[in-house]
């Protein structure tokens, strides 16, 4: 038989909070009149009653995990959160603290029930905050496992890109190299016959050989430029780079380029800024890339057009001197213009039917550019002619 | 590998005599839970005491979230503490869920168990009609919310204890070891394992006999369940106890001890 109490002191039984006695088998031996009331039930339906009758079924199995054994193993409980039901059925927070001795030689579990009404509101709302934090946790860790796991994709494809790339540079060099050498053999025996040496050639033969030898240069010149190209794909291309004043190098130019813009018919203007800038390039290199974009702009212009050669200071950009090769062309089309810059692009027009040049200059000059520490960049409309712009690092920066 | 189990799962050995009797803690505690109970057999038997992984004294960096998504893990707890130890003929006594593991265990390697001894099992706490098992979903996830609001932080039951000692005030307070503590992120996992578990399929197949200790009153696993339980496990025993609750081991352990025993009278003597 469960042992009943049920005297207890006045100022308990009328305390502002619940208190509930009950022993190892959870049955109720005093309960005060402030959690009767509350949970409306008489004394004489609680006393001697299990007290989990007075929890939510949820709260009942925390009862049985959490409270009893903690109660049992460490003599006392502080502020465990737990759901009581009232006999009408309606749910009230409680946090309980509970200790246990022995009373009268019997264990003993006394238990202040505080009800929790403001705050409990407030746990909600704390707890509502931290599952979505939690959520929004778990998503940041998938997205970010996702991230690495594209980022190890995305390098393994580098590296897969890296190597078919230095194949097929390599491939290149080395196809360049097998090419050259039976065109060679054809151009020097071309010359060979043409000079007469293996007996007099008749004027269909001259002119049959002129057409073998114009093909072998052709080809010679493509070839030099996949090398090129190649070659500077794969890094393999060394710079020296000095200190080098514009001056020189337009006046190179222009005794290079002139008997071809006579021949043209083409007027050849140089605009020059007062003080010339001073670059850090290499002189080779700069050379080459010149005379590329005026070869170009050459084959691209026709009689009676105009070429300008200008070296642009910008006061803004004072760390950068920009050289200009600007031509009267027909141009091109807008959404095109960074394609030239592509290998094996030619941009068709009327002027460059015919298809002469590797289509590889461009796209070698850039990287030129780039490999000096600058740029090559082009502005053109259709019609109104194309600008090439060099940007190299100045030295003499003011 | 032994010694890193040993450690891992807190394993206790005492205990003079020789065939084991392993006790498994339910959820919500840990190894001391048998405190009252583990000692009486220890002139008889070989007593192994151990802490599932995340919980009490384990190595909790151990833990592997999907390992113990399921009662599996936990059932590999029991295996690996029963190879590291090398146990045979092994008396299992499992509290509530250590019930259903044990049972789990006992399937994988029947030869190594004698006899399993059941406290307050459940195969399902959640109610399938026509079966009962005591709880609608809604209970369950009750439940879950009550543990993350005791979790919140001003509940801090989980820390270690001051205890004062109001008879000797020469030592002050001490600081106790903490019974049953646990990692909030672990238990709250352990329970949804727990009691999201639907075991009733793997009862058929239990060839070790065993004992199914039913309390009075259990609202945590009441009587329709004990009766099922008994019906679908071949080989069972079911006792109903006077002792009312979950935890009879540590409300009633006089009873709790004397129908273990009477159970294992027969087994002892055959051996």
């Amino acid at each position: 038989m469960p042992r009943v109490v049920c005297d207890i002191p006045e100022l308990l039984d009328r305390a502002p909070c619940g208190f509930v006695s009950f022993g190892d088998d959870a049955c109720i031996t005093l309960v005060n009149t402030t959690l009767l009331d509350r949970l409306g039930y008489g004394r004489d339906e609680l006393l001697g009653k299990h007290v989990e009758m007075l929890f939510t079924r949820a709260a009942q199995i925390f009862y049985q995990t959490h409270l009893f054994p903690l109660v049992k193993l460490h003599g006392r409980v502080d502020e465990l959160f737990l759901l009581a039901q009232t006999k009408g059925g309606e749910e009230l927070g409680y946090l309980c603290s509970a200790v246990r001795y022995e009373r009268d030689g019997l264990p003993a579990i006394d238990c202040v029930l505080f009800e929790v009404r403001e705050r409990r509101r407030f746990e909600d709302a704390l707890l509502a905050a931290k599952r979505v934090a939690e959520q929004a946790n778990a998503q940041l860790e998938a997205q970010a496992l996702e991230l690495e796991m594209q980022q190890q994709l995305l390098q393994e494809q580098t590296a897969e890109l890296e190597r078919a790339n230095r194949a097929k540079g390599e491939f290149m060099a080395t196809m360049s190299h097998e090419l050259r050498t039976p065109l060679n053999a054809i151009g020097g025996y071309a010359q060979l016959l043409e000079g007469g040496v293996y007996g007099p050639v008749n004027p269909e033969q001259v002119q049959a050989i002129g057409r073998i030898m114009r093909g072998q240069r052709r080809l010679l010149g493509l070839i030099n430029a996949v090398l090129n190209l190649a070659r500077v794909e794969s890094g393999r291309i060394e710079f020296t780079l000095v200190d080098l004043p514009l001056g020189e190098i337009v006046g190179e130019l222009a005794v290079m380029i002139e008997p071809q813009m006579a021949a043209k018919g083409l007027v050849y203007r140089v605009e020059l800024p007062e003080d010339m800038p001073i670059v850090r390039a290499d002189r080779e290199k700069l050379v080459q890339v010149l005379l590329n974009l005026l070869s170009n702009a050459i084959k691209f212009t026709e009689s009676g057009g105009g070429i300008t050669l200008r070296v642009v200071v910008d006061p803004s950009r004072a760390d950068t001197a920009r050289i200009e090769v600007a031509d009267t062309g027909r141009g091109i089309p807008v959404d095109r213009v960074e394609a030239v810059f592509e290998p094996f692009v030619q941009v068709r027009s009327a002027q460059s039917r015919g298809g002469e040049g590797t289509g590889l200059g461009l796209a070698i000059s850039r990287k030129l550019a780039r490999g000096m520490g600058g740029d090559l960049t082009a502005t053109s409309e259709l019609g109104k002619g194309s600008t090439f712009i060099v940007t190299l690092p100045r030295i003499d920066a003011a | 590998m032994s010694v890193n189990v040993l450690e891992r799962n807190n394993v206790a050995v005492s205990g003079r005599g020789t065939q084991p009797m392993l006790f498994a803690h339910g959820f919500g505690c840990d190894q001391h839970m048998w405190r009252f109970v583990a000692p009486a057999f220890e002139d008889d038997y070989r007593v192994v005491l151990f802490d599932y992984v995340g919980g009490g004294g384990s190595d909790a960096s151990a833990y592997d979230p999907k390992r113990y998504s399921s009662l599996d893990g936990y059932a590999q707890d029991v295996l690996d503490v029963i190879h590291a130890l090398d146990l045979r003929d092994v008396i299992f006594v499992g509290h509530s869920v250590s019930s259903m593991i044990g049972i789990l265990a006992a399937n994988r390697e029947p030869d190594r168990f004698a006899r399993l001894i059941l406290i307050g099992p459940s195969p399902r706490y959640i109610n399938d009609p026509p079966y009962v098992g005591g709880f609608e979903r809604k209970d369950i996830d009750g439940l879950f919310d009550m543990m993350d609001r005791n979790f919140i932080g001003w509940a801090n039951f989980l820390a270690p204890a001051i205890m004062k000692n109001p008879d000797r005030p020469e030592l002050g307070e001490e600081l106790v070891e903490s019974f049953c503590s646990t990692d909030p992120v672990i238990a709250r996992r352990f329970a949804e394992a727990t009691f999201y578990a639907d075991n009733r399929r793997d009862l058929a197949a239990v060839r070790v006999p065993s004992l199914i200790l039913q309390c009075t009153d259990d609202m945590v696993a009441p009587l329709p369940v004990g009766r099922y339980l008994d019906a679908q496990l071949p080989h069972s025993t079911m006792r109903i106890m006077s002792a009312t609750g979950h935890c009879p081991h540590m409300s009633h352990p006089e009873e709790t001890i004397a129908l273990i025993s009477e159970y294992l009278q027969p087994a002892t003597v055959s051996a």
